[in-house]
């Protein structure tokens, strides 16, 4: 494999304040988000990184051992000179939503009564992108009062940006005073209908009793008097990430890779995004095949024995085809969405394990 | 006529579910057996692999004895509470209600439910005058994670709900999924750590946990052996720089290698050889090279 350059590229997207990589499950979303922070640190940015399970290799080389609330220097060591500090934590979005939820509680009791509350449970998994709100959530707090210059957030494989997007107002929305009225009183979803639609209501209520084994009626109403007094700091953060989503200094960065359902998805995840005026700096296209079109092979297979020489010509024709293959499915991609490729890097032989190795995998990112 | 068959195909996303599905459609089709492929997931790609337009939410023909059905939570959460409410209005303000989707949302085990009810009623229509449309159902992801969920929702149900309509129709899939002649899992893997440390997990899942029939695995995408031990040995033996057709077969053998290795593993943590389907060097997946693969599969699954 060609030995990779270590440069120092100076570009806008890695002088954004807020990184946001987003792309579905497998493409590499997290090893990018890792190899960014390595790239902008290299910068000379203080820089951290927030990552959702991230595989045990890439922890080792992060040197996220143990799970924490709060970013972790990453161990530099002498083999990365000219390293500003770089920072990273793996987030356990059940963690930081319950430390959350002890944050705006107005007494440690109140606080227990929710944990404790078994729709609280169902719902912090489920709710809303509750996931995706936690790691705005993080990277809030980050920005605000722990002075890192960038923060690059891997978001959980998910295909679909609304749920993220849409998930500090829609978090805000349930817990405003409408859908608080509707878990305080449920007829009065469909108030205006009448007596028959409260009793069919009843029923379908019945039938979601069934499908959960919760008393739901009781457990919302208890949900609802732990979580109203709640309300007033959630709304405000979720304002505030929401706009701060959308501030000039945050950048989406789309990671696929050549694989045509990848890169479906990141079509229509850049139409959500450009849609709820989001900005997109490019795409980071990762595992792409890159043999060229050679015209003067001959002379290197006549160095060959003859046998060799037609495998070598017959295998390189073979991956010369998926090369095209993947950039003309790059191109569709430009084309459908006209973002910049940010980097293609290469099908690498294994996922970097070590520091040195994010190092490499960052040199392409320019 | 022999009962018809269930088939869950499993996998990590981009592992190559639906070519699977597919390629067991056709092999059934080949053998007489009318199938029916159900596409679970939002974006998935089985029009496109048949050269049809979209699919639609009733069963199409898509080829000769090939049916297919697109299934979507949002659909059926709508069908079954027009069934039960009855009132198209009602059923439209609820379903445009935030709260009603965050309740269903949380309510584990709804969606799922509602498509396996689906799906039982193509392999085992009840009543009288039912007719056995489907040999074979072959149930297209979704991905693993949800799979396993899916998988595990008739148990859950049938014990938490024993009464009523609901807790029967938990009781039929559960014998369903546990009658090893009817319903099969085939788990689809690329030579990659994580997805072949998901396909394990699940493995063990499915028959520690949930007892239910696993064939062999499939290991997709995997490069042919095309240099042998000598080539490797005397393409080593290059000095300097590395030429693009020195590279290129470095990156060949390299790719090869891996997928030996993950091969290999599998095998010895599952206790058979996993069945391998080659890396396709095409611009898309032919005619030809679905029928190829639909032969390799068929012949170890189907009899």
């Amino acid at each position: 494999m060609k030995e990779a350059r270590v440069t120092h590229p100076s570009h806008s997207f890695l002088r954004k304040r807020l990184l946001v990589c987003v792309g579905t499950g497998g493409v590499g979303k997290t090893t990018v988000a890792a190899a960014l922070g390595v790239a902008a640190a290299l910068q000379r940015r203080r820089t951290a990184v927030i990552t959702f399970d991230p595989a045990r290799r890439l922890k080792d080389a992060l040197g996220l051992t143990r799970l924490t609330t709060e970013p972790h220097p990453v161990p530099l060591g002498s083999s990365s000179p000219g390293m500003e500090s770089l920072d990273a934590m793996a987030l356990d979005t059940k963690r930081v939503f319950d430390a959350v939820v002890r944050r705006f509680a107005p007494t440690p009791a109140v606080a227990e009564q929710i944990l404790a509350n078994r729709l609280y449970q169902q719902l912090s998994n489920e709710l809303g992108g509750s996931a995706e709100y936690m790691a705005m959530e993080k990277l809030h707090e980050l920005l605000h009062h722990a002075h890192y210059q960038l923060v690059v957030v891997d978001t959980p494989p998910s295909s679909h940006a609304r749920e993220l997007l849409a998930a500090p107002t829609r978090l805000g929305e349930l817990l405003a005073s409408r859908a608080v009225n509707f878990l305080k009183s449920p007829a009065s979803l469909l108030s205006g209908s009448g007596g028959v639609a409260r009793l069919t209501l009843a029923a379908v209520l019945k039938v979601l009793e069934r499908w959960t084994g919760l008393s739901l009626l009781q457990d919302l109403a208890g949900f609802v008097e732990g979580f109203e007094s709640m309300i007033a700091g959630f709304q405000t953060r979720a304002d505030e990430v929401a706009k701060l989503l959308r501030a000039p200094s945050t950048g989406f960065v789309l990671v696929t890779t050549p694989e045509p359902d990848a890169v479906a998805t990141v079509i229509e995840l850049h139409r959500e995004l450009r849609e709820s005026g989001f900005r997109v700096s490019g795409v980071v296209a990762n595992r792409v095949v890159a043999f060229p079109h050679r015209r003067n092979v001959d002379a290197e297979a006549a160095l060959w024995p003859a046998r060799l020489q037609r495998k070598l010509l017959a295998n390189y024709a073979d991956l010369e085809t998926l090369s095209r293959r993947d950039r003309r499915t790059l191109s569709a991609l430009h084309d459908a969405t006209g973002l910049p490729l940010l980097a293609a890097v290469p099908m690498l032989r294994e996922p970097p394990q070590s520091l040195a190795a994010l190092q490499r995998f960052a040199s392409y990112l320019e | 006529m022999p009962a018809s068959q269930l088939f869950f195909v499993i996998g990590k996303g981009g592992v190559g579910k639906t070519t699977v599905a597919a390629a067991i459609a056709r092999g059934a089709a080949e053998r007489g057996r009318r199938a029916l492929l159900v596409e679970t997931a939002a974006d998935g790609r089985l029009a496109q692999l048949f050269g049809t337009r979209d699919l639609g939410v009733e069963p199409r023909r898509l080829a000769a004895r090939i049916a297919a059905v697109r299934v979507e939570p949002r659909q059926l959460v709508e069908a079954y509470f027009t069934r039960l409410l009855r009132v198209p209005m009602l059923v439209r303000r609820l379903l445009a209600s935030t709260s009603f989707n965050a309740l269903t949302t949380a309510a584990p085990g709804v969606t799922e439910f509602l498509l396996l009810e689906r799906v039982l009623d193509w392999v085992a229509p009840a009543g009288l005058l039912a007719r056995q449309t489907y040999d074979l159902v072959i149930v297209d992801g979704p991905a693993t994670g949800h799979a396993l969920t899916l998988l595990r929702t008739p148990r859950n149900l049938a014990s938490m709900v024993p009464g009523g309509p609901i807790g029967s129709t938990a009781r039929r899939l559960l014998a369903l999924f546990g009658d090893a002649t009817r319903t099969r899992a085939v788990l689809v893997t690329i030579p990659e750590d994580l997805a072949v440390n998901e396909t394990l997990e699940a493995h063990a899942a499915l028959v520690d946990d949930l007892a239910m029939r696993v064939e062999r695995t499939i290991l997709n995408r995997v490069f042919p052996r095309r240099f042998s031990r000598i080539d490797i040995a005397a393409l080593a033996g290059a000095d300097g720089e590395p030429g693009p057709l020195l590279a290129a077969a470095q990156f060949q053998i390299a790719a090869r290698r891996g997928a030996e290795r993950h091969l290999g593993r599998l095998r010895r943590s599952l206790g058979t050889t996993p069945l391998v389907l080659p890396n396709i060097f095409t611009e898309g997946l032919t005619t030809t090279q679905l029928d190829s693969a639909a032969r390799r599969v068929c012949t170890a699954l189907l009899a």
